[in-house]
């Protein structure tokens, strides 16, 4: 049998609150303050391992959710056109090994240069569908992402929802 | 590093950036020793005041920008005094310049309680990077009881402090947005007038530009709130002194009386348009909700705090131009915790990368409220 990822980060947090927090002086402040937030991203990353695969195979079916919903609207002048194409290859293109967070980049940066080039000589109807699209797929991503890091404790609203 | 041509802004911000391309190129950087920092005071104070010892020199906790260090000076005379050394590291979450708060501290001395400026190594000679050295004040960010909370990020005040420093946040940021700029020492600074969206686009640009050299990947809803951002620069109509981060958690107060001791963290200062303070004040990550009814800083509602600034000052507050800096100012936080700070961290260029880490899962909060602001439009 390996040990686990959830064991081994169990037992770092272990050593860091009962061995290593304690011998800390009283004085190394600085030190205290980075232990205590090294365990707190420790807890919350032990929280998160098992449904990392899935929220990252998520992310980027949101992403590619949104450069197909450009891409149903999409029309203007020669930069807009030039920007759709390499939205569309982007999306086309074979990962191969890339990871799901590669992949999303990758897609994600195709989509910034078609809205960089939309506001040059994207058609007025193009333009203000985008910037619905954007706006509201992005706020649910962003809604999935608060909840993804609602244990961070940042986010009083959304741990109550959670 | 540095993406040429830089954006146009302020001349000495244009200046920080023609300067930081070689520093991202440089190794981790690492924390300062106390011995180290004992032995940089003792250099520095053999030149600036021959005869004066510093001691207890020990690391400040808190921030997550600068370096800080508090230490004794014993002088000549016999006189004992407290101060604090406030210093770059290599590279952190705001790009800043040192002098420009010199001045800016220096120039509210009087009007608005600040910590007093007493010495500066401006190129870093003594202590290896740009540091100052201010009168230490006394005095709490959040109440003892509030526990550990990042940054001062939804710090809860609570009664009776929360009735207590309600009046003197708006005096001193009343008492601010009064001074005369014009009148002050302030070389460092440039007032942008040249037409009145200069103020708008000096600071948009700026943050455009950290944007563009720090971004470790693109976000499709912060290109589209940049092009918003452009596209809707509004005019200024009277410029300030702004201070740039005026929110609790950013200001010293005694506990016990409920009085602010010293607005601090003035490294953000420009002269812009108050409607740019207003907005970040007004942001809801700095504020509190209390059964679902939003407090700015956990002292003001809303509506209740734009209508005590109009009071105070006299001025209109333009609900579009309130709008805009709203927007502006989640748009702004997003490029300091997941662009500079992100990519501050992946260069290990700051003592506190696991602090700048932790801060940038704060990046959701910022977009959920761009989408919110720009759905939501103008309020009537």
């Amino acid at each position: 049998m390996n040990p686990s990822v959830d064991d081994r980060l169990a037992s770092i947090i272990r050593s860091l609150t009962d061995i290593i927090l304690p011998a800390l002086p009283g004085e190394a402040g600085l030190a205290q303050e980075q232990t205590h937030l090294a365990i707190g991203h420790l807890k919350i990353i032990r929280a998160q391992l098992d449904s990392l695969p899935a929220f990252e195979i998520e992310e980027l079916a949101d992403t590619r959710a949104l450069a197909a919903a450009l891409l149903s609207k999409a029309a203007g002048g020669t930069a807009t056109r030039s920007a759709v194409d390499a939205v569309r290859t982007a999306l086309e293109q074979d990962g191969g090994d890339e990871h799901q967070r590669q992949s999303r980049i990758r897609i994600n940066r195709a989509i910034d240069e078609l809205i960089r080039q939309l506001a040059v000589d994207g058609t007025a109807d193009f333009r203000a569908f985008a910037a619905d699209t954007v706006v509201r797929m992005q706020g649910e991503r962003a809604l999935k992402d608060r909840k993804w890091f609602a244990l961070m404790g940042f986010d009083s609203d959304i741990l109550k929802s959670c | 590093m540095s993406i040429t041509p830089i954006l146009e802004m302020e001349p000495a911000l244009q200046d920080l950036f023609a300067v930081r391309g070689a520093r991202r190129a440089a190794p981790p950087y690492s924390a300062r020793k106390t011995e180290d920092i004992i032995s940089a005071l003792t250099r520095f104070f053999a030149t600036r005041m021959p005869g004066a010892t510093p001691e207890n020199v020990s690391r400040m906790g808190g921030g997550a920008s600068k370096e800080q260090f508090v230490f004794t000076l014993n002088e000549r005379g016999g006189s004992a005094n407290r101060f604090v050394l406030r210093m770059d590291p290599l590279e952190a979450i705001t790009e800043t310049d040192r002098n420009r708060e010199f001045q800016v501290l220096a120039a509210v001395q009087g009007v608005v309680p600040a910590p007093k400026p007493r010495w500066m190594d401006a190129d870093g000679e003594f202590f290896g990077r740009p540091a100052a050295i201010m009168e230490f004040v006394a005095g709490v960010t959040k109440p003892s009881g509030a526990g550990v909370k990042v940054s001062g990020l939804g710090t809860w005040l609570g009664e009776p402090l929360r009735s207590r420093l309600r009046k003197p946040f708006l005096e001193n940021l009343v008492a601010l947005h009064a001074l005369d700029w014009r009148a002050l020492n302030l070389p460092r600074f440039t007032a942008p007038t040249a037409d009145p969206k200069q103020a708008a686009r000096w600071s948009l640009n700026y943050w455009r530009q950290l944007w563009r050299e720090d971004a470790l990947e693109p976000l499709p809803i912060m290109t589209h709130a940049e092009q918003w951002l452009i596209d809707n620069m509004p005019d200024c109509r009277e410029l300030v002194l702004a201070h740039g981060d005026y929110r609790t958690g950013n200001y010293l107060f005694d506990e016990a009386s409920g009085t602010i001791e010293a607005m601090l963290d003035w490294e953000l200062a420009r002269i812009g348009d108050f409607h740019e303070d207003l907005g970040w004040i007004l942001m809801q990550v700095f504020g509190t909700f209390d059964n679902g009814v939003f407090r700015a800083s956990d002292l003001y509602e809303r509506e209740e705090f734009i209508q005590a600034y109009e009071a105070a000052t006299g001025r209109k507050v333009h609900r579009k131009t309130l709008h805009y800096y709203d927007v502006f100012s989640s748009w702004k936080c997003y490029v300091i915790v997941n662009g500079t700070g992100m990519s501050v961290a992946r260069a290990q260029h700051n003592h506190q990368d696991v602090l700048l880490t932790f801060l940038g899962a704060t990046g959701a909060m910022f977009s959920a409220d761009i989408c919110r602001l720009l759905k939501q439009g103008v309020p009537e």
